[in-house]
């Protein structure tokens, strides 16, 4: 008898026990979905749960298809999804090129679409009124339009050509990445930026910007004799190799630090708020959210931040390419 | 203890290491510049785009170990 109820204890524990492994189970597997959720890249744009708009789908492979959601591809039938990707029906292999819009995809084309609205309604208004003072708006664009000219790009730059060419790239760059970054911190928003496909993309039209600049600027020779960094001839074994990772660091350091920046802010969010899901008691909820809240603040600062960085090390990398051989010039005349 | 556990223990060692580094040189940076605009403080906007800079580039280098440390725990 004594050992029956023993028995039956330790079955009750034993269930006891493998009920809360399951629910801790399930509390992580609460914390992965909002990870996912709100980090991951989807095929579809979702409403805080409330009802999935289905994104485009385009896929080039033996021509080029497109179906404006996922029931209209199925109905097709040449592709279907399977386990999150998208596959040809027939043999269950990736198609040759996935194009398909994804919701970082919107939000980087609706950033695109939203400065190109704005930009162009406030070129208009100074083409129609050239002589007045702006108002509104327009002043909030032009304060931080001069803040990026007169405090990013000209200081780095050797001289104003060199300054009115590449400002719109610089402004465009600026712009666009502080609006993703934006998009990021709107309830329901995805940050474009917190992919690294995203930024590696940016990094790489940085890399062209700069290399072309150069060669542009001081001539394929300067451009081959940079490569030395103003060493004697005979250190160039050393020198060359140095130059040329020198080159693909830059870029590869502006990739991650964006990436890494916009998403540990969302995962330290996402990781205070999880805390709810870890303890399952409402009392760690003000903490949570005190913590989240001034996460978020600190996340508003960091938008503009990184905008700012990314652009004024573009233009000091710009710069650098530019520059480095009137310097050797100044050293020489110097000994 | 397995193979995984000590990535983890790595990984969290890590991202510690990382912020100590990472709040030193910063620390360090933003000290040497305050004093700087207290001495001249007609330059204290060239000072800060200076060490805007300068944390970027301590700070890009902490993320490195932050990504490693981020994919140890993916191990």
């Amino acid at each position: 008898m004594a050992e029956q109820v023993t028995n039956h204890e330790i079955e009750t524990n034993e269930h006891g026990h493998a009920e809360s492994s399951a629910h801790t189970e399930k509390s992580q597997d609460v914390f992965s979905q909002l990870l996912n959720e709100n980090i991951g890249d989807h095929h579809s744009l979702s409403f805080f749960g409330h009802g999935h708009l289905d994104l485009p789908k385009i896929f080039i492979d033996n021509g080029f298809h497109f179906y404006w959601n996922g029931n209209q591809m199925e109905e097709a039938g040449l592709f279907t999804e399977h386990h999150h990707h998208y596959v040809r029906t027939s043999d269950h292999k990736a198609p040759a090129l996935d194009l398909s819009i994804t919701s970082l995809v919107f939000f980087e084309l609706l950033g695109a679409v939203l400065l190109f609205v704005v930009f162009k309604m406030v070129a208009g208004k100074y083409k129609k009124n050239p002589d007045k003072a702006p108002s509104g708006f327009q002043n909030l664009l032009e304060v931080v339009f001069t803040y990026v000219r007169d405090e990013i790009v000209r200081p780095n730059l050797p001289n104003d050509k060199v300054v009115n060419r590449l400002l719109p790239y610089f402004i465009s760059l600026f712009f666009f990445i502080l609006v993703l970054n934006l998009f990021g911190l709107i309830p329901g928003g995805h940050a474009a930026t917190s992919n690294i496909a995203v930024t590696a993309a940016l990094a790489i039209t940085a890399f062209i910007v700069i290399q072309i600049t150069a060669i542009k600027e001081s001539g394929i020779g300067a451009w081959f004799h940079h490569l030395l960094g103003g060493a004697p001839w005979w250190l160039f074994p050393i020198m060359v190799p140095i130059e040329i990772i020198s080159m693909f660091v830059k870029p590869f350091a502006l990739t991650v630090r964006l990436f890494a920046n916009m998403t540990a802010g969302h995962v330290v969010i996402l990781s205070l708020i999880g805390l709810i899901f870890f303890f399952k008691t409402v009392f760690v909820a003000p903490v949570s959210v005190g913590f989240a809240l001034f996460i978020y603040t600190l996340e508003l600062l960091v938008a503009f931040i990184q905008a700012y960085v990314f652009t004024i090390l573009t233009a000091v990398f710009v710069g650098l390419a530019i520059g480095d051989h009137s310097h050797e010039h100044e050293h020489a005349d110097a000994h | 203890m397995d193979a995984s556990s000590l990535a983890y223990l790595a990984a969290g060692l890590g991202a510690g290491f990382t912020v100590f580094g990472a709040g030193l040189g910063i620390g360090k940076l933003a000290s040497a510049a305050l004093e700087a605009s207290g001495r001249q403080p007609e330059a204290a906007g060239d000072f800060r785009t200076t060490m805007i800079i300068a944390a970027a580039l301590i700070e890009g280098v902490a993320l490195f170990a932050a990504v490693i440390c981020f994919v140890l725990t993916t191990k």
